[in-house]
């Protein structure tokens, strides 16, 4: 499985690295900007992401704008439902207007900081990513 | 609802919503218990309910409630579909109450912060068997079936953020010799060190490699860093390079004070406040309700061990707000306060000096007399809470009590919206439960034919009333069940060696009610599931007492008894007179007096016992000398040199003797402390606007004592 | 003054310095001390309003600042001879778990410094002599003066040792 990793706080990005590259490759970015290139070469290649996890907080672009711009360009490309990346915002921030804005911009799950990691597995599961 | 829920605003969310769900749903079940089936409004009302709860808890990922609401979402379907006839109901809401207390019940794990690990297969295997019956019923009725229930699988989910269990959260305080050098950079290797293991790091001060003067502040301070990782303490110490520190503090805290020092160090929310869940009221307070939007999220360029500022800056909007409860205790103190400064103010003797034009001062005070008035009104009411969950959990245990004890009673609600302040709910549930249950287990006949033969129903019926009247609450359980044998109660005292070993003629009714909240009363024989433990009505008792109010019992053999609360509200503020005697001074509510009148000494007529009466047109009132009750000097003891009182409460009438009336002024009564044992008469104390304390008369205690004489 | 000293030292709020620092009064022929984690503060006598019908040593009610809390007569308490309050008298407020009350002292001396290994308890109860013996759970000797150290805990405990009064005063008659 392919994962983009978003986030620009080295210890939590060293911890989420370290979880998710169980269950595959993983690429990190530390900021939002950086997410969206690498999310748009990836398609351009033919190698897209299976899962991305974005942080809200983060320079130039936060989460939100990352996964619009990644919904945008998925719609513009017609890429189908079942190809679409799914993402999984990782964030101390867990407010619920910031949790429905999440899910209004479409995204899979919204986790709070700091991570569940055995409800984090059983979520990959129920997306049926691993 | 007075739990705490932890900061993660979904999952309060979760649980608030659906706790009221389900307070709904066990609201329509008792409502309609004596019915022997659901109409369509209730069924598509707990459809909706199971729909909704199944919904939420899949987005959270509580299975095992998501099943179970499932399932009975499916029975509810079939039956809002198909309308078969003859379901059956007992059974039926057996089954929706097994759900509710199931979920309640993993709901309450996940407010203590425990795994919610209920079971729920059992549960599902009964509906499922339960389901199959329903639906060979509606097909022996020639029904269609509908078509299958659809569900949606739920595609969002919200992962709370939890500490895991074997997470630990360190403080780690550093403290190097005077003579370190370059102590920032010695800083900064442990910091790094430490990120081998951290899932989280902070630390002060942050601009350890930037800044060379923080070398001063950590060997003036000492280094300090916050650390959440599962390592143990060793394996920390182990990893932090020690040669030139002096002293390495590390002490363990809570996830909670963890995120406190996130607060300290520029990031994370402020913490644990209780919600202030007031919608009823005009007070809401709002604050201006923007949306988020994408890209109120993006971060100034982090600095290596800085907490994250936004460039933009965020105000947290909310249409609730959460407060503190200290904060709102001592907002309430200080409204408190504020009502005698007002006094002071407005009764200064500054004042008092004759001559003075006072027309714009008046016209002033009045206004803020107005104000403040309307302050405490407000404030009052923001923790004032309607009696409704406490009385809806009743109803639910005459429910379960008389069932299992095959009692056939009906419970009656009065004044379920009556408000109280937020501190007496926590206190009353408990002591109220107790006296419901008693009221079922004891008060209503086991044999309905007892209950022909007197003449009753043979439906035993219940009564909950609740009322606010003169600054206190009157809640009242009241049975018409067999009420109470006063000789029994006599000799089971005092063959249990609980009273003196007067005769019975000695005590009155009251008193002998009151034998059974002696500690010790009742005896083994009478130890029930539900009540009679011998333990229970004391601590009845001591609970009311704790919030300062009282327990009266009244009961006519045969015919019921009465038990009723009368409990003080918090900081009552009430209309009273103050008066004079000798050199005390006392407070009277207002509405507790008659009239006062000037008397003769004929108009006093002394009994050859002592006691003595006023004769007031025509009428007998019983006459108390406060200065010889309170031993009080300086006072009058000729009734033509004092003003004579009538004070009446709940119909009975009593007269005093005082010295001289003071005013009329709004009083905030404040309980006698504690520590200062029950005084038969005083209800509480008050400062006056010189200063000075004066006690407050309660007339239902007095007239007590004066039955005792 | 007695008083300039406490409220310096009651200003530092680390738990630790106040170890070890009693608070010392002198009632009828005894001095005595109290740990000063109790103590709130020290006020002058000020009027109190007396409320009926409670036990004795309970004079009434004062004003604080806004609250209203009960002082106790310490010499009535002790079962001495009640006497006449001088300008010298004091009421030192405590805190006791969060009930707050003032007792009345005749005179109040200095904050004392006594560590543990100074305190020895108190001669065995036996047939007590004192009223006092109760609330006190040890004695320390500072400069020439025997203290004797009451626990308030057991002063505010009021209800059990009522009880307890009677009974044993039932015995001894």
């Amino acid at each position: 499985m392919k994962i983009l990793l978003a986030e620009d706080d080295f210890a939590s990005r060293k911890f989420m690295d370290k979880q998710l590259s169980r269950y595959g490759e993983c690429d990190v970015m530390v900021d939002g900007e950086e997410a969206v290139d690498a999310f748009m070469m990836a398609l351009e290649d033919d190698e897209p992401y299976d899962l991305a996890c974005l942080d809200v907080m983060m320079p130039v672009m936060d989460g939100y704008q990352v996964l619009k711009a990644i919904r945008n360009i998925e719609a513009q490309k017609g890429i189908p439902k079942e190809k679409c990346v799914k993402v999984i915002m990782t964030t101390a921030l867990n407010d619920e207007r910031n949790v429905k804005m999440a899910f209004e911009l479409g995204c899979e799950a919204y986790a709070g900081k700091p991570l569940d990691v055995e409800k984090f597995e059983k979520v990959l599961k129920r997306l049926k990513l691993i | 609802m007075a739990e705490e829920f932890n900061t993660d605003s979904m999952l309060s969310m979760f649980l608030y919503e659906s706790g009221q769900l389900l307070e709904q749903l066990e609201g329509i079940i008792l409502d309609k218990q004596d019915e022997d089936c659901f109409d369509d409004a209730d069924i598509n009302e707990i459809f909706r309910v199971m729909h909704t709860i199944k919904g939420s808890s899949a987005v959270l990922m509580y299975e095992n409630i998501t099943k179970v609401a499932h399932k009975l979402e499916d029975v509810f379907y079939y039956l809002r579909e198909s309308h078969p006839d003859d379901v059956p109901h007992l059974e039926l809401v057996d089954k929706v109450l097994a759900v509710s207390d199931f979920v309640t019940g993993e709901m309450d794990k996940i407010k203590d912060g425990d795994n919610p690990d209920g079971d729920e297969t059992q549960l599902v295997e009964d509906l499922d068997e339960f389901l199959s019956r329903i639906k060979g019923e509606i097909k022996k009725q020639g029904i269609r079936l509908p078509k299958e229930n659809k569900h949606e699988e739920p595609s969002q989910f919200y992962i709370t953020p939890v500490a895991e269990n074997d997470s630990h959260f360190y403080r780690i305080v550093i403290h190097y010799r005077d003579d370190t050098q370059m102590s920032n950079i010695r800083a900064y290797s442990a910091t790094y060190a430490l990120k081998e293991l951290a899932e989280d790091l902070l630390y002060s001060p942050e601009d350890i490699l930037t800044n060379e003067d923080s070398s001063n502040t950590i060997l003036m301070e000492g280094f300090h860093i916050l650390l959440q990782t599962k390592s143990s303490k060793e394996e920390i110490l182990d990893l932090i390079d020690s040669s030139e520190a002096e002293k390495i503090d590390i002490e363990e805290m809570t996830a909670n004070e963890y995120g406190r020092g996130l607060v300290e160090f520029g990031m994370g929310d402020p913490s644990e406040f209780i919600h202030l869940e007031e919608e009823k009221k005009e007070v809401k307070v709002q604050k201006s309700t923007q949306k988020p939007a994408p890209g109120d999220y993006i971060v100034k360029a982090k600095e290596t061990g800085k907490g994250k500022t936004l460039a933009k800056n965020q105000h947290k909007q909310q249409t609730i707000i959460s407060v503190n409860v200290e904060k709102m205790d001592a907002l309430m103190d200080l409204i408190g306060e504020l009502v005698i400064a007002e006094a002071v103010v407005l009764q200064n003797p500054d004042l008092k000096v004759p001559g003075l034009e006072l027309g714009n001062f008046q016209k002033a005070s009045a206004q803020l007399s107005k104000i403040t008035t309307e302050l405490q009104e407000v404030i009052m009411s923001m923790r004032m809470m309607p009696l409704t969950n406490v009385f809806q959990k009743m109803k639910r245990i005459v429910f379960d009590v008389s069932r299992k004890l095959d009692k056939d009673i009906e419970l009656e609600v009065i004044g379920e919206n009556t408000e109280v302040d937020k501190n007496i709910i926590e206190h009353i549930s408990d002591p109220l439960m107790h006296l419901v249950r008693n009221s079922v287990d004891h008060g209503i006949e086991e044999n309905t034919n007892d209950r022909i033969k007197l003449g009753k129903p043979e439906k035993g019926k219940i009564t909950l009333e609740a009322k606010n009247e003169g600054g206190k609450v009157y809640i009242s359980v009241r049975d018409d069940g067999k009420g109470l044998n006063k000789e029994k109660l006599y000799n089971k005292a005092l063959a249990n060696g609980l009273i003196e070993d007067r005769p019975m003629s000695d005590f009155q009714d009251r008193e002998i009610f009151r034998f059974i909240t002696l500690p010790g009363f009742s005896t083994k024989e009478e130890v029930t599931e539900y009540s009679g433990r011998g333990v229970g009505m004391d601590v009845v008792v001591k609970n009311i007492q704790s919030i300062g109010g009282r327990l009266d019992i009244d009961s006519v053999e045969y015919e019921g008894s009465e038990m009723t609360l009368v409990i003080p509200l918090t900081l009552a503020i009430i209309n009273g007179i103050v008066v004079q005697v000798g050199n005390s001074s006392f407070v009277i509510e207002t509405a507790s007096i008659k009239e006062f009148v000037r008397m003769d000494n004929d108009a006093l007529v002394q009994e050859p016992g002592g006691e003595e009466y006023i004769v007031l047109r025509d009428e007998c009132f019983p006459f108390i000398r406060l200065n010889e009750r309170y031993n009080l000097s300086g006072s009058a003891d000729n009734i033509e040199d004092g003003i004579v009182v009538v004070l009446e409460h709940e119909g009975n009438q009593v007269c005093i003797l005082i010295d001289k009336l003071i005013q009329e002024q709004e009083i905030v009564v404040k309980p006698i402390p504690s520590y200062v044992k029950k005084v038969n008469g005083i209800s509480g104390c008050t400062q006056l606007g010189d200063g000075s304390i004066a006690l407050i008369l309660d007339i239902a205690g007095l007239m007590l004592t004066e039955e005792r004489r | 003054m007695a008083e300039e000293l406490v409220e310096e030292l009651l200003e530092e709020d680390d738990s630790d310095s106040q170890k070890g620092k009693f608070m010392t009064f002198q009632t009828g022929k005894e001095y005595f001390g109290i740990s000063i984690s109790y103590v709130n503060e020290i006020i002058a006598m000020q009027p109190i309003t007396p409320i009926p019908e409670v036990d004795n040593y309970i004079k009434g009610l004062i004003n604080l600042r806004g609250k209203i809390i009960p002082v106790i007569d310490v010499r009535v308490r002790f079962k001495m001879e009640p006497t006449e309050y001088t300008d010298r008298t004091c009421i030192i407020v405590i805190d006791v778990k969060s009930t707050v009350i003032g007792l009345i002292v005749e005179k109040i001396e200095e904050v004392d410094t006594i560590l543990d290994d100074d305190i020895v308890p108190p001669p065995s109860l036996g047939h007590k002599e004192h009223e006092h013996s109760k609330y006190v759970y040890g004695l320390a000797r500072t400069g020439n003066r025997v203290k004797l150290l009451l626990d308030p805990e057991r002063l505010i405990k009021q209800e059990i040792f009522n009880v307890l009064e009677d009974i044993q005063e039932e015995e001894q008659s």
